[in-house]
């Protein structure tokens, strides 16, 4: 398509000449198209530039004459001086033309590769993209289930089945039996609380939930003695196209369980995991004994890259990979998602995520990980038409509540207390609308001191069994 | 829609650019009028319609002006000469208020209320809470500079229909300028050729925007925002300099860039777009700075404003008046707000001063100029960025070492800042300067120059996909 484009505009340029000369050439040289014809003329126009035009005119006539004489093969060859001389005039237009067609038909997954899901047509999207969006994810949670994750979202039915719903931040809570079925909570001891919606009602995402998470046990805990049960809010998701995201019909809420309130010395062994909103929580939170892994930008896909991420203490980068591998940690707080919201799409995320958890539960088999919820972003920056928005984050939010277990993974959403009645974060409490103001790390803090997993002595949560690590 | 986005650059513009090279000349100017209106409608797509109507007014009342009565008799000709005057003055006027009278609905109603309401102690007036249509500020001061040029014969013959919307609505210049006049790209307008030359330069100038705005003005941006949500009133003296350079650099590059795309983009379809910039904190002297800072916006304001008035010709006191009335609307038309007021009485204070006092012996020093300018610059930003008196103040009053609520961004962030930014700050400090033009004009056509914005254009790429938001700074007004 591109390198037509190139070719039609060449041909473009010499209309006029082209016109002009037909009645004198066609005789001559019978056979030959117009646009041919007009080619033979071109070298005379060097770049067929605005400039050159008045020369072409004058010189039109000779140059007939000359392609008279030097008979077809000259004309052949004068044509490709022609092509030459083009090509070399516009260098840097056919680099990008060719880097751009590179781009777009190269398979593989790169950074780029999001220009060529944008830039396919919708209908393409909508097509390929479903049908390739089905599967693979499925199997992915398939991969994940450690026993407790009888993972029975089919995300395959949420792309066919989505209900056109208009809502903002989030929608009404669904009752309707369509969405039922797609959407199940990922503790199989709750389905029938999630099918009935019950827990919508009764957890408003809003509320302060800190309260009503703590002492449930499910009922299941005879075998563990206390589980955390991940539940999540349903609510009719609406059809959305994009290459990034789905409306996942739920938002994610903090685990329940019976949670203590620690002071900051819970800190003293925990790794803090994330972007620039980690970054503030390092900067403004005062925690200053824990160590924070953390940059802006950071991603899920590099966290654990050795170009490594700043180690807040030193400030310098560091292998994270092989910081986990030494150093034994307590626990771990993952907030990572922002800059995934147009990188990738969910399931990538998903996945993505689901191998760096395990990956640092290899290393740090004693600490408890928390999965912190990605803040929502405020009414202004919630753009529906970009992939920048709270419905997005709500859909890596809920990808990634699905790793926490309640044994040693814990899902901590620290929303409700910035969002207001619509779940945007709050506009009063950030100047962006995406990062709070220093004096608000505060409660976030305190959010995070009171929920704090006790850690066995040797470094366990009171769930688990397995593991060897031991805290310093 | 974006010109840095995925959407635009591999999307919009390569379809576009292909149908207005294939059809003949004659349809172009259709073709691009239909695609800037896709363009507008694809982000708008309900003020797009806002901008077909007034188009369609602005045009037939430009016509109205032009229609010429045919004296029958010798005598007639005075007295209908007469009535060409009258008509074309109410003609003028007629446009004038639509024009304003849209751009006042759209973007002061509220502003004016408010202010209506607080005098009256209670709600006089209702609050309409309009959004604001995407460029509206451009556009209406294109079509009002087209209608003064055509009262004053400026422009002596109409524009046909289409050159005129066309004008108007050319989808380059037509959400942040620049204010393009008409005899500009009248000539083009009726007859104009691409060439590979335009359309590889076009598109090289179209890259060094790109690069501009994604590559510094969005990541310095990010140094401003993290200052700003360490919180105004809580900052470090030296931080909240930072922030403000930060801030300086971001909205500079971010409006420079976008205004070079759009020259690129001009010269890919064959016009010519005028420069908005020109090295403008390489100025001696805020008169200067503004000779050189979004230039066809302060000449809008100097020709159909400021000299219409008398400029400074009429006096000392008339010509702070009128320095007073230019620069009250200069910053209104930034935005409706008190802090866009209160940032063009600023300048409007530091110009009576610098055309009465030092201006012109500062503007002839070396080095004492650049170092004034330099060090006004930042804090008139910091009153354009913040639109909340309160944090404004505060902000301010951080700049200047009172801090009246306890450092949360001390030295320790500012080491970190310094240790994030210096290359990127490095390299701010350089595009600044009046270089790298020079160097890009010299080199321009070199074979390293393709390599260099190769490598450009796909690092923006590259920033705008990774990157999860970009927006113009400039969009706003």
């Amino acid at each position: 398509m591109k390198n037509n484009k190139k070719r039609k505009r060449n041909t473009e340029n010499d209309v006029k000449v082209n016109d002009r000369e037909n009645k004198s050439v066609k005789t001559e040289n019978a056979g030959k198209d117009g646009a041919a014809a007009a080619d033979a003329n071109a070298p005379d126009t060097k770049a067929p530039d605005v400039e050159a035009e008045r020369a072409t005119d004058e010189n039109a006539k000779e140059n007939t004459e000359e392609d008279v004489k030097e008979g077809l093969k000259g004309i052949k060859r004068r044509r490709l001086r022609e092509w030459g001389e083009i090509l070399y005039n516009c260098p840097y237009l056919i680099a990008v033309v060719i880097t751009s067609a590179i781009v777009m038909i190269c398979p593989g997954q790169t950074d780029f590769g999001a220009i060529r899901s944008e830039a396919r047509s919708a209908i393409e999207t909508s097509v390929i993209g479903g049908a390739l969006k089905g599967r693979a994810p499925f199997e992915q949670v398939q991969k994940t289930g450690d026993g407790h994750e009888n993972d029975q979202e089919n995300i395959a039915g949420i792309d066919d089945d989505k209900t056109e719903n208009e809502g903002e931040c989030k929608g009404e809570s669904g009752g309707n039996g369509q969405n039922n079925n797609e959407i199940k909570d990922n503790m199989n001891d709750n389905n029938d609380n999630a099918v009935n919606g019950d827990v919508a009602e009764e957890n408003p995402i809003n509320a302060e939930n800190t309260g009503n998470s703590k002492g449930t046990i499910p009922e299941d805990a005879e075998t563990e003695p206390i589980k955390g049960v991940t539940r999540f809010k349903i609510y009719a998701p609406q059809k959305i196209d994009s290459y990034y995201y789905s409306d996942a019909g739920k938002i994610a809420l903090t685990t329940e369980y019976p949670y203590k309130k620690e002071n900051i010395s819970y800190f003293n062994d925990a790794a803090f995991l994330g972007d620039s909103r980690t970054l503030g929580i390092s900067d403004y939170a005062g925690l200053d004994e824990a160590d924070f892994y953390c940059d802006s930008g950071m991603t899920i896909f590099k966290i654990l890259d050795p170009e490594g991420v700043t180690y807040q203490k030193t400030g310098r980068k560091v292998d994270l990979s092989s910081v986990l591998k030494e150093k034994r940690y307590g626990k771990i707080y993952i907030m990572l998602g922002m800059n995934e919201l147009g990188y990738g799409n969910t399931d990538m995320y998903r996945e993505q995520y689901r191998k760096v958890v395990e990956q640092i539960r290899e290393w740090q088999p004693g600490a408890i990980i928390y999965i912190m919820a990605n803040l929502h972003v405020s009414k202004e920056k919630n753009n529906a038409e970009t992939e920048f928005n709270n419905i997005n984050i709500n859909d890596k939010n809920a990808a990634s509540a699905l790793l926490a277990n309640g044994t040693d993974i814990f899902y901590l959403d620290a929303n409700p207390l910035f969002t207001d009645a619509e779940g945007c974060l709050n506009s009063e409490l950030t100047f962006d609308g995406v990062h709070l103001y220093a004096k608000h790390y505060e409660v976030w803090k305190q959010f995070l001191m009171e929920h704090a997993v006790e850690a066995t002595p040797d470094g366990q949560s009171a769930g688990t069994g397995n593991g060897t690590g031991a805290t310093d | 829609m974006l010109f840095s986005s995925v959407g635009f650059l591999f999307r919009f513009l390569p379809a576009f650019m292909l149908i207005y090279l294939i059809v003949p000349a004659k349809y172009r100017n259709l073709i691009l009028l239909a695609g800037s209106l896709i363009f507008y409608g694809a982000g708008e797509p309900y003020f797009v319609l806002l901008l077909m109507l007034s188009v369609l007014v602005n045009y037939a009342l430009s016509r109205y002006m032009f229609r010429k009565p045919r004296p029958v008799q010798q005598d007639d000709a005075e007295k209908s000469a007469e009535g060409n005057t009258e008509r074309r003055k109410s003609a003028l006027c007629m446009a004038l208020i639509v024009d304003f009278g849209m751009l006042f609905v759209f973007k002061y109603w509220d502003f004016a209320a408010g202010i209506v309401n607080s005098v009256a102690g209670r709600s006089a007036v209702p609050l309409l809470m309009l959004a604001l249509p995407l460029g509206i500020s451009f556009y209406t001061f294109q079509m009002v500079s087209y209608q003064i040029d055509c009262y004053r014969g400026t422009i002596d013959r109409p524009a046909g229909f289409v050159s005129f919307a066309t004008y108007v609505c050319m989808f380059p210049q037509l959400i942040a300028g620049p204010i393009v006049r008409y005899e500009e790209v009248a000539a083009r307008m009726q007859n104009r050729k691409i060439g590979v030359r335009n359309l590889e330069n076009g598109l090289k100038l179209f890259t060094v925007g790109l690069g501009l705005k994604v590559l510094l003005a969005n990541q310095i941006g990010t140094l401003w925002n993290t200052i700003m949500s360490a919180g105004a009133g809580s900052l470090h003296p030296a931080v909240a300099w930072l922030g403000a350079v930060a801030y300086s650099f971001q909205i500079y590059f971010d409006f420079w860039g976008y205004s070079v795309m759009a020259m690129g983009l001009g010269r890919m379809l064959g016009f010519k777009i005028p420069e908005n910039f020109n090295t403008p904190y390489a100025a001696r002297s805020i008169s200067e700075f503004w000779r050189r800072w979004h230039i066809t916006l302060g000449r809008w304001f100097r020709t159909y404003v400021y000299f219409p008035m008398g400029g400074s010709r009429r006096g000392r006191l008339r010509t702070a008046v009128n320095l007073f009335v230019v620069w009250a609307f200069t910053g209104l038309w930034h935005g409706a707000g008190w802090n866009f007021l209160l940032w063009g009485m600023l300048f409007c204070v530091i110009l009576i001063i610098e055309k009465n006092t030092y201006g012109k012996r500062l503007e002839g020093t070396k080095v004492l100029g650049h170092i004034y300018t330099l060090a006004l610059i930042p804090v008139t930003w910091v009153v354009f960025a913040i639109t909340d008196m309160g944090q404004l103040a505060a902000y301010l009053s951080n700049m200047f070492g009172i801090c009246t609520t306890g450092i949360l961004a001390g030295t320790q962030q500012l080491m970190r800042y310094l240790q994030q930014y210096w290359v990127l700050l490095i390299a701010c400090v350089l595009f600044i300067t009046p270089f790298p033009t020079r160097i890009y004009r010299k080199c321009r056509d070199r074979w390293y120059m393709v390599i260099i914005l190769l490598a450009v254009f796909w690092f923006s790429v590259h920033e705008l996909i990774v990157g999860s938001n970009n927006p113009f700074l400039y969009f706003r007004f």
